[in-house]
């Protein structure tokens, strides 16, 4: 039983974003909130027709967190959960809710995710601590987690396939690009490929450039039956495709199942998404990839079928990117862009998939777009899902 | 060797089928797992093959002698606060000459001359009187135990 085409994105909304130092009236809950309601209010739904609810929890939060924004809000769902995927958790929310929906456990979803930063240090070193394994044969050598972690493969992949800092810089070019144009980016001056290389070394050959900056911020979606979604008042989202797949932990990329740090389970979960979709590479008019460091845009545009692993570097340096070009690539300036305020990102490559789709992108809209791709990347590109969206049903 | 009290960093020994591991370091001894069923060599320490499921687990000695599979140089204080005064140090993966890898530094070494492949051998950090930790330094050729790996 297939879900390809049965459910469909109606509404969504983001917050505007704020650095962490801009952040003081903000919480995990105002954010989450805010998200829900303007997407809830874009959907054109009331908050009776919610009976699905997934909500991300922000980093060191509790895992009940579903139940307690159903609190905060008074939802009363018969569908609930609150994944923790790192970054792939918003597009394997999407297609669990899908799942659920054609099974007919709810109608309607409503999935948030976001936070509020605040000054200082993210990631409490007891977030990882707590495995002991990860703990003992990780920790205890002074990980600089996500950094240290995509450092390693960056490192792999310029010694396996011979690439310079170039393409790296030129996926920060692109990024900051879009961004200037994007209303809601935080980083909206657009940089040159020198000044990306010359950014402070971080966790070589990781430059500060290259690395996402964490914000606060929130996004929301609406997922509903194909059905319903004739009756929007918005153009439905249908989600055609999808796929997931895991092969390591969250933490490094030394211990899990794929030995190559060059290769992706994007490969499979993207694989996934096109034969459910019936669609190819070749259809997307756009691709949304999970871009919190540079490596991931190169190993995801080889892994989802641009071009041959180990050409994604000149990939990026030969194919016009931008909205404007042959494979427009997160056209609202991806994390590496518009920041990437924590646990909101999961569902923004999604948000932009469909304001693309809706045809409501401003001066980034694709023109004519009718199919785009959302990949959400999480751990060390550990766990990737995959989504195939169009504003119709081929 | 460094006095317990004052290691600021994390101290492994949290995961009790790790046990083993943590002891032959102490005795300046590098092991890994190796299983009876399916032959695979396995690290972290585990009670079971991540292959076939066995629980027909072995400890080998390793030799101690491996290669940089890919590597960082950190210039920022990392998740731990205790690691600022190493910095610049580097955070690696170690691939061993009996094919398991690890997490590890490379040490007595300019960072900037560490590359993918450079040969290394083990050396045991000794940072409290109860634990060692096995850290990499550039292949020295001497005062290395060369014979093959062995069963405990
Ligand atoms: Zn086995």
């Amino acid at each position: 039983m297939s879900i390809r085409g049965k459910t469909a994105i109606i509404g969504y909304g983001e917050t505007e974003f704020a650095k962490a130092r801009d952040s003081e009236n903000r919480s995990n809950h105002t954010e989450q909130c805010h998200a829900a309601i303007l997407a809830i209010e874009d959907a054109g739904i009331r908050k009776e027709d919610i009976d699905g609810l997934i909500a991300l929890p922000p980093l060191g939060q509790t895992p009940s967190w579903g139940m307690d924004m159903a609190e905060y809000l008074q939802l009363q769902p018969r569908f609930i959960d609150n994944l923790y995927h790192g970054g792939a958790a918003g597009a394997a929310a999407i297609l669990y809710s899908a799942a659920a929906i054609n099974a007919g456990l709810c109608h309607t979803v409503l999935l948030v995710g976001g936070s509020a930063m605040k000054p200082g240090r993210i990631f409490p070193y007891d977030a990882q601590a707590v495995i002991p394994f990860v703990h003992d044969f990780d920790s205890i050598y002074g990980s600089m987690l996500d950094n240290s972690a995509y450092a390693l493969i960056k490192q792999r992949y310029k010694h396996e396939f011979g690439v310079g800092e170039e393409p790296f810089a030129q996926v920060v070019v692109n990024a900051r690009y879009h961004a200037s144009k994007f209303p809601n980016a935080l980083l909206k001056t657009p940089v040159s490929r020198q000044a990306v290389i010359d950014s402070p070394m971080i966790c070589d050959p990781l430059r500060m450039f290259e690395i996402v900056m964490p914000c606060s911020g929130a996004a929301a979606v609406v997922l509903t039956s194909a059905e319903a979604a004739g009756r929007s008042n918005n153009p439905p989202v249908y989600l055609l495709g999808g796929g997931q797949s895991i092969d390591r932990g969250m933490w490094n990329p030394a211990y899990g199942r794929n030995p190559s740090l060059t290769t992706s389970p994007i490969k499979k979960s993207a694989a996934q998404a096109f034969a459910m979709a019936g669609l190819t590479i070749a259809d997307m008019d756009f691709v949304q990839l999970y871009d919190c460091y540079t490596i991931t845009v190169i190993i995801a545009l080889e892994d989802i079928g641009c071009c041959e692993k180990g050409q994604g570097a000149k990939f990026v340096e030969n194919a016009n990117l931008t909205h404007q070009g042959e494979l427009p690539v997160n056209t609202d300036g991806g994390q590496l862009g518009r920041g990437q305020p924590m646990g909101a990102c999961h569902f923004l490559s999604t948000v932009e998939a469909a304001r693309q789709l809706m045809g409501r992108a401003g001066a980034l809209q694709v023109e004519g777009a009718r199919f785009g791709l959302v990949n959400g990347n999480g751990g060390s590109m550990a766990n990737e899902c995959t989504l195939i969206f169009g504003n119709q049903i081929p | 060797m460094t006095v317990s009290s004052q290691y600021a960093k994390p101290l492994p020994g949290e995961s009790p089928e790790s046990k083993p591991y943590w002891e032959a370091a102490r005795r300046h001894e590098l092991v890994f797992q190796s299983c009876g069923s399916c032959g695979r060599k396995i690290h972290f320490p585990r009670v079971v093959c991540p292959g076939c499921l066995s629980r027909n687990l072995q400890w080998r000695k390793a030799l101690g002698i491996g290669s940089v599979y890919s590597y960082t140089i950190i210039y920022r204080q990392g998740v731990h606060p205790g690691f600022a005064s190493d910095i610049p140090y580097v955070y690696a993966i170690i691939e061993l000459e009996e094919g398991v890898r690890m997490i590890s530094n490379v040490i007595n070494v300019d960072p900037l001359k560490v590359t993918i492949g450079m040969k290394v051998n083990v050396v045991f950090d000794d940072v409290t009187d109860k634990v060692s930790i096995p850290k990499f330094e550039p292949l020295q050729g001497k005062g290395l135990d060369k014979k093959a790996s062995c069963q405990l």
